[in-house]
């Protein structure tokens, strides 16, 4: 593009024809104050606080506005004459006459000198219609949710007809770009936030999926991403030097060759919200131990320190054991590790602060290697072990005026007494449970889902990493509720399978396995959904199905079912079997 | 529907001539006049009569009725002239229809008492032509308004229509056409007094394809009316300029945009598209001869700000009205960005006449700088209101006297707006001491110099512009000695400030803020910087304001400011309206010069007014609104409108000295 000098307060400077005033004398430093622009928007050119003096060296002389003026060879721009202040100043105090000024303008005030506007005629509004809020749903959201109505002094902001508009997309871009805080955002339904500092809720469209994640780079979640609801936007990818964001890219499908499959896609953590007894989403100060464990953690949202809602050390902590394990309404099993992490948050918070902990529990299950050593040093440490479930959470407090805080009801089981104990705080310990897709997973991989949904092992007690598909092995919690010992023993051992398998680099099989003989297959594929074992698959480029001899388990199915007599089984053929009978016979 | 399609310039000639051939020029035509003005005074029924009366006398053979477009003199409304003789016939009644059809009609005889009698001279006038409001004029764009029914393309095609069109589409090149507009010193009627040829010369050089014409018939300025009048009395003037200039600046695309409002233009101008496009003048391969333009509507919703260009452009596209900043010219980024040629109605109807009567003949009316006619809107305190069209050039004086007739009931004139809400106050009248001193303190003129009356001043674009005032769209209110300088500023940027499209703050918060001062300068509550501030916000919005709307917003308060600073002061200082216009400031007061008609007693609409027949009327201030009901009614001038607080001594005063009057002779007309 070809290039136009000009000078801006006396400095010269080189700019592309077709830029405008400001950037350029943004270019050499010179400030020219703002109130309706966005450097990733059409200038506007409303509030006209960015007016500055053009000249062309011969006599002729106008008063701009920088934002939107295009430069021109030999255009002298002026920032500061008497002119260019007055009218700044004066649209400055217009402003502020007939608006409630917001620091913004009182900001620019100041840097003016005016103290109080000449004229006062007294509107409770914050908004100075510079339009940036309309522009930004217009021109980058692309939801076109805003515009300006009426005209004249009774300009304003609104959405269609004034109403809650469909078009709006919630992204809240207007409240973000208003200057002067007139634009807030609204809670629609009234939504308690646990504890909000630890909300696991929606992200910002982009970033890091947590601290020290690998790799360490961002991410654009498009559940929030502006671009993936209305095609707009791309801002990021606009400020981006590296030119990073690719809004094109999408999860991409792999096929790879592998040898053995070792499955190890973990438990989901129950929810505690359906359980309305414990208040769960109702009182902010309820927590899971998830929550709980993201609090403690030295790098998470509270740097590891354990606090209410509100900020505070909490007095008094209720740690309620089997939260949907061991229970007939939820899960009938145990979950295993919940105990013994249970007594490591007692031990976490009398270590960390002041506050009481009661633990309400139906038995405590210290069963491994020095577990229950640690049990007896919880007890030794004063935390109050309280045996009986608890049955509800209710808002109440120490004292009278302090509602708010809980009061957790329990019969103590033990001394046969009910029981009302008042905290700060309830860690909620959840069960484990299968992975909602766990039936899914189960059925592309041919194994089984017990009733629980955790996936079943070829033998509970002889192959306990083995599935009932051959080269599958399962580690960790997907096979059923496991504490970090015990997975990690899994999951060597299911390595140590699937090595097994890899480094014989050959898989020795049983001699007798079906064969498909080509020439007599028709490709009716009837074989395909009878094998149990998934060991058939259909050749397109010879139209004939194929059996995988390393899959097959020699059952018989196939060969019995083939309509054409086209599958034989390896083994001994038809004609030797009668011929065998016929021997023993005769 | 294509049987009427012509399909080469030759074959609108042809169709020309049986139109002629099948008119009788001797046939009697009744033609009434049905613009809006005349609607409004009830002109429908009186078309009704004529058409029972003409069947009634079975003279449907030799008689015709004709409902036309606007004469301009809508004061003396409904109008009828009997053609081919010409006899003007005004305010027309439906019962009159009979004594005209029994008398001029069948009997050859004139209706004395509906003829037009001159209220200076007394003199009966018979003939249109003959009347001074029509005699001083030049009525080149609107002549052919009273001899044609605006739905009916052919009265244009017999009145010599459309031959523009086919001269330069079978004889000229767009180059040419240009260069004759040029030529013909044509500017933008519609107030910034651009010349048009080079607009046009600058859309046919800019790249970008498709170009658009729009026409701009969204007037908005309070009593004008030249733009509606045109669209709905001769339509198809404003279609051909605007073929004629697509086809000069080489665009097949246009619109007219129109206020809503205005329902009878958008009627008549639907009607001439459909027209025009039956007969091939519009749309594909127009005339036969490869070019092809066509034409929509679009109607505006009644914003004012929508008659700027690039407001009007947005409102076209379907955004907001807002303009935008011109500092990429609309000839080379208009209308969804591509070039675009945007002229007023008048504009584009001005084209077709220099065309067809050539560039040298226009360039000859007119002044140095303003050549053609333009259209004035007169209205206010005069006594022909209506629409008058004049050669640029023409003196105010002309215009206001020999035209307008002179301000009504013997009041003093006083000053003329022109230009709309945001032209100025002239003021005219310099005989006032306050207006020498008012210019004395503005610095136009020394202590001991005169002041020069303005009513001598020539009508052109730069010699109004030059006393603070603008051309506008044609726009002109008269005032006389009871209007309030003050009230008319606040008057106009209370208008403007709402009509704002309220973009830019200057426009929208600075009216706001001036309105405000005005506001409370006609409540009495003005303190004496207020001037100076007004001064100084008006620099800055004019200054910083991004379109013309802003830019010329402020006119009126300046305008009235220079030449009526002292009016301002009285208000602030004196706490006195001299022209007893703002209520707060005024009291109304009868003096000794009452004889008691009783008049006033019967108009007053609050009871304040106490007095028997031929015994002196009082006022009783506390109860009085200053609604000036009593003021207007009284016609012996007893009724007083002083400074707020001083009626009771003059009312005392009278109570003392007053004597049963003898009767008074009526004050005489003042010319």
């Amino acid at each position: 593009m070809a290039k136009v000098r000009i000078t801006v307060d006396g400095k010269p400077i080189e700019v592309e024809e077709g830029a405008y005033v400001l950037d350029a004398a943004r270019a050499l430093g010179i400030d020219i104050p703002t109130l309706c622009y966005y450097p990733y928007m059409t200038p506007y050119a409303a509030c006209r606080i960015c007016c500055v003096e053009a000249q062309d060296g011969k006599g002729w002389s106008r008063i701009v506005t920088a934002c939107n003026y295009p430069v021109w060879d030999g255009l002298e721009v002026y920032t500061g004459t008497p002119r260019v202040i007055n009218s700044r100043r004066m649209n400055l105090e217009m402003l502020m006459a007939s608006t409630t000024p917001s620091p913004v303008l009182q900001q620019l005030a100041d840097q003016f000198g005016i103290t109080e506007p000449r004229w006062k005629i007294g509107t409770e509004y914050t908004c100075i219609l510079c339009g940036l809020c309309v522009r930004i749903c217009d021109e980058v959201v692309g939801a076109h949710a805003l515009s300006f109505v009426n005209r004249g002094s009774y300009r304003d902001v609104s959405t269609p007809y004034n109403l809650d508009s469909d078009a709006c997309i919630l992204c809240g871009a207007c409240a973000k770009m208003c200057p002067t805080g007139h634009i807030k955002m609204e809670e629609i339904e009234k939504r308690v936030i646990n504890h909000r500092e630890l909300s696991l809720g929606p992200n910002a469209a982009i970033s890091l999926p947590f601290r020290q994640a690998v790799p360490n780079v961002p991410r654009i979640y498009r559940e929030n991403c502006i671009h993936f609801k209305t095609g707009c936007c791309m801002l990021c990818a606009t400020v981006c030097p590296k030119e990073c964001i690719d809004f094109r890219e999408v999860d991409e499908f792999e096929e790879v060759d592998v040898g053995a499959i070792v499955l190890a896609t973990g438990f989901d953590n129950f929810d505690p919200t359906p359980m309305k007894q414990f208040g769960y989403g109702k009182y902010p100060n309820v927590i899971t131990s998830e929550e709980f464990e993201m609090m403690n953690n030295a790098a998470g949202p509270t740097g590891g320190k354990i606090v209410l809602e509100n900020g505070e050390e909490p007095r008094a902590i209720a740690i309620l054991h089997c939260i949907g394990s061991r229970d007939q309404e939820y899960h009938k099993y145990c979950s295993r590790v919940c105990c013994m992490y249970a007594l490591k948050f007692a031990h976490l918070v009398t270590e960390k602060t002041n506050a009481q902990v009661y633990q309400f529990y139906i038995d405590i299950r210290s069963f491994g290697k020095g577990y229950e050593e640690f049990y007896q040093r919880i007890l030794d440490e004063d935390v109050n072990i309280i045996r009986g479930k608890a049955a509800e959470v209710v808002p109440s407090g120490f004292r009278r005026g302090e509602e708010g805080h809980l009061l957790v009801q329990c019969e103590d089981t033990l001394i046969g007494k009910f029981r009302e104990i008042p905290v700060d705080m309830v860690i909620l310990c959840t069960a484990l449970q299968a992975r909602a897709d766990a039936k899914e997973v189960a059925r592309k991989f041919n194994i089984s889902t017990g009733a629980d949904g955790w996936f079943i092992e070829a033998h509970p007690k002889l192959a306990p990493v083995s599935t009932t598909t051959e080269g599958v092995f399962l580690a960790g919690t997907c096979q059923g509720p496991k504490d970090i010992p015990d997975t990690v023993a899994q999951g060597s051992a299911a390595a140590a399978q699937a090595l097994k398998l890899l480094c014989q680099g050959e898989v020795l099989m049983d001699a007798a396995y079906a064969a498909v003989r080509e020439e007599f297959c028709s490709g009716c594929r009837m074989c395909n959904g009878l094998c149990p074992y998934n060991a058939i698959e259909y050749l397109d480029d010879k139209r004939v199905s194929f059996v995988n001899a390393a899959l097959c388990k020699a059952c018989g199915t196939c060969v019995a079912a083939c309509p054409s007599g086209a599958i034989v089984g390896r083994h001994f053929t038809d004609e030797q079997i009668f011929a065998q009978i016929e021997g023993m016979l005769v | 529907m294509n049987s009427h399609r012509l399909t080469s310039p030759a074959a609108l000639g042809q169709h020309r001539e049986q139109l002629h051939s099948r008119r009788d020029p001797n046939r009697t035509i009744i033609t009434l006049c049905a613009g809006t003005g005349c609607l409004a005074c009830g002109c429908e029924p009186v078309a009704k009569a004529f058409r029972k009366a003409i069947a009634e006398n079975r003279l449907e053979k030799s008689v015709d009725l004709k409902t036309t477009g606007c004469h301009g003199f809508c004061e003396r409304g409904p109008l009828v002239v009997i053609q081919p003789q010409g006899v003007f016939y005004q305010r027309v009644k439906p019962a009159d229809t009979k004594l005209i059809m029994d008398q001029t009609i069948k009997g050859g005889r004139l209706v004395q008492k509906l003829l037009y009698k001159d209220p200076l001279t007394g003199i009966v006038i018979q003939h249109e032509k003959d009347i001074p409001f029509y005699k001083k004029q030049m009525r080149l764009i609107f002549g052919k308004n009273g001899f044609m029914d605006p739905t009916s393309i052919d009265d244009y095609i017999v009145l010599g229509g459309y031959q523009s069109l086919v001269r330069v589409l079978s004889t000229m090149q767009p180059e040419q056409i240009i260069a004759e507009v040029k030529k013909s010193g044509l500017r933008g009627r519609g107030g910034g007094g651009f010349p048009t040829g080079r607009k046009w010369a600058s859309c046919r050089k800019a790249k970008g394809e498709p170009k658009y014409v729009i026409c701009n018939a969204d007037e908005g300025d309070p009593g004008a009316f030249m733009d509606r009048s045109l669209c709905e009395g001769n339509p198809h003037a404003v279609l051909e300029g605007m073929i004629i200039g697509a086809f000069a600046i080489g665009c097949h695309e246009g619109f007219i945009y129109v206020r809503n409002e205005y329902p009878l233009a958008v009627k008549n101008l639907t009607i001439a598209i459909t027209q025009a496009r039956e007969y091939g003048l519009l749309g594909k391969d127009i005339l036969g001869t490869g070019f092809d333009f066509d034409l929509d509507i679009s109607r505006g919703g009644g914003a004012f700000v929508c008659g700027e260009s690039t407001a009007l452009m947005a409102s076209l596209e379907g955004k907001i009205g807002e303009p935008r900043a011109k500092y990429i010219h609309t000839v080379d980024a208009g209308l969804w960005d591509k070039p675009t040629c945007l002229n007023n109605v008048e504009t584009w109807a001005n084209v077709p006449l220099i065309i067809e009567k050539g560039a040298d003949w226009y360039a000859g009316i007119g002044t140095a700088g303003s050549k053609g006619t333009k259209v004035f809107a007169l209205t206010g305190k005069v006594n022909n209101t209506g629409l008058v069209e004049v050669p640029m050039g023409i003196t105010l004086r002309e215009i206001l006297y020999d035209i307008g007739g002179g301000v009504p009931g013997g009041k003093r004139f006083k000053a003329v707006q022109t230009g709309g809400p945001s032209g100025g106050t002239l003021i005219v009248e310099t005989s006032q001491d306050t207006v020498h001193d008012s210019l004395v303190a503005h610095g136009d003129i020394r202590e001991d110099e005169e002041a020069v009356s303005l009513l001598d001043l020539p009508v052109d674009f730069d010699e109004l512009t030059k006393v603070g005032s603008m051309m506008g769209s044609g726009g002109m209110i008269v005032m006389d000695q009871d209007s309030c300088m003050v009230d008319i500023a606040r008057y106009f940027i209370s208008f403007l400030r709402e009509e704002s499209c309220g973009k830019c703050v200057p426009c929208r918060e600075g009216l706001g803020v001036m309105w405000n001062i005005l506001n409370n300068i006609s409540l009495g509550k003005g303190k004496p910087e207020d001037i100076n501030a007004l001064e100084e916000l008006s620099q800055v919005i004019i200054d910083t304001s991004l379109c013309q709307l802003g830019g010329s917003a402020p006119n009126p308060v300046l305008s009235t400011i220079r030449y009526f600073r002292q009016e301002y002061m009285a208000h602030v200082i004196d706490k006195r309206c001299p022209a007893g216009v703002c209520k707060e400031l005024v009291s109304h007061a009868i003096n000794e010069t009452c004889n008691g008609c009783h008049a006033c007693f019967k108009s007053c609409p609050t009871n304040a007014i106490v007095g028997e027949p031929k015994k002196l009327h009082c006022i009783r201030q506390v109860e009085c609104i200053q609604c000036g009901a009593c003021y207007q009614i009284c016609r012996y001038d007893s009724i007083k409108r002083v400074k707020r607080g001083e009626g009771e001594a003059i009312q005392q005063r009278a109570s003392q000295s007053w004597m049963p009057a003898v009767r008074k002779s009526e004050p005489a007309a003042v010319a």
